[in-house]
């Protein structure tokens, strides 16, 4: 009567375990299961279900991974073995911690030195040709010479061809009177308070016509 | 370099079907689980160095393996949260293929289907834990020791997520539980 209790669940699987992994079952387990049918039917039930899963992995495995298969997968890790002795070539930096003689750029103070003196001499030079070129402009108009002003003629015969044409020509027509006046517009109205001064320094093409009506 | 090279390909051959069953199981996609297994033998051959011989050859192989599965996993969960996932339809060609293959009248091979995906879907029910460690024991042929290995978790530990896991999976399947 003492051996109405069965054995649980976690039990049966144990020896469920130990069976499959050829260890030797506990002894009072292998001993019940020996005698006690109800546990030996839920023990056959337990054992049928972990093989239909397993024979299910196994069927499933071996129709998707064929030996066909089994070889390829096989080449195909040789090769990417082989791959791996032939690794791509990195050219590699400088080290930015070896000795003095193996840095080729070149010190840092030089260059700065030689940008800042070739922006100096660069703002020189420039604001000497603004001035000169400022200077001869602004006395151009004034001489009320062309001859003195050899350099600037160039632009006169441009800029005075219209008008040289309006003198031979007849009058012009209203397309030409709504140019002008219009590009008059345009030079009498500076764009930008920023662009004001350069604009003063500009000589006006009124200047050049009314010069040339002088 | 060239007996080395011999002697891992003797490894591989001798791995190979257990490895690819596992990543299939883990997977359950033929493409995945091929490039699982290949990724793993060239973990291997890249890091021999590092292995000990504490354990069989087996557990630091299937450690990487597992790793390997399980990267694989979350990425197509996070994949998937992005696109429409052809994995159905592509285990189902899967599956058709397998069923052309085995032997039996229609019936049968249908009825096979029916059940590999019924268990299939079974297995994949189970939770994170239980799952790795009953795919590595019963899929994989490990111990519960050295699964225990593999995983760090106590031997108890994983006899336990173990007895759940089939518990588990004889509800899902119909059984008693």
């Amino acid at each position: 009567m003492g051996r109405i209790q069965h054995l649980h669940e976690d039990r049966l699987f144990d020896c469920y375990l130990a069976e499959r992994n050829r260890e030797a079952p506990d002894p009072r387990i292998a001993e019940h299961l020996a005698d006690c049918e109800p546990c030996v039917a839920r023990y056959t039930e337990l054992v049928a279900l972990m093989d239909e899963l397993r024979a299910d992995a196994d069927e499933a495995t071996s129709a998707v991974f064929t030996p066909e298969r089994l070889r390829a997968q096989q080449q195909h890790i040789e090769r990417r073995i082989e791959h791996l002795g032939h690794a791509a070539r990195v050219i590699s930096f400088p080290r930015p911690a070896g000795g003095a003689g193996e840095r080729h750029e070149a010190p840092p103070h030089s260059i700065g030195r030689f940008v800042a003196a070739a922006a100096a001499a660069g703002l020189f030079i420039g604001v000497a040709l603004g001035a000169s070129f400022g200077w001869q402009w602004r006395l151009w108009p004034s001489s009320g010479s062309s001859a003195s002003a050899p350099s600037l003629s160039s632009p006169r015969p441009s800029l005075g061809t219209p008008m040289v044409a309006r003198e031979t020509a007849p009058p012009p027509d209203v397309a030409d009177d709504a140019f002008w006046s219009e590009f008059e517009l345009m030079l009498d109205r500076p764009a930008t308070r920023e662009l004001q001064p350069f604009d003063a320094l500009t000589p006006r093409a009124r200047d050049f016509v009314l010069a040339s009506y002088r | 370099m060239a007996e080395a090279r011999g002697r891992f390909t003797e490894l591989v051959a001798t791995h190979q079907r257990r490895a690819s069953r596992i990543a299939y199981q883990y997977l359950r996609d033929v493409a995945e689980a091929d490039e699982a297994v290949q990724d793993a033998f060239v973990k291997v051959f890249t890091h021999i160095s590092s292995y000990r011989e504490t354990w069989p050859f087996e557990v630091w192989f299937t450690r990487i393996l597992i790793n390997g599965c399980l990267d694989r996993r979350k990425a197509r969960a996070r994949r998937d949260r992005w696109f429409v996932s052809g994995e159905a339809s592509n285990a189902d060609g899967m599956q058709g293929l397998a069923d052309s293959r085995s032997p039996g009248n229609p019936e049968q091979r249908l009825l096979a289907r029916e059940r590999r995906v019924r268990l299939a879907a079974a297995v994949d029910r189970l939770d994170g834990r239980q799952r790795t460690i009953f795919m590595l024991c019963h899929f994989g042929d490990c111990t519960p020791r050295e699964v225990s290995a593999m995983t760090g978790l106590n031997e108890s530990t994983v006899r336990v997520h173990l007895f759940r896991a089939a518990h588990k999976l004889r509800a899902l399947l119909g059984g008693k539980p």
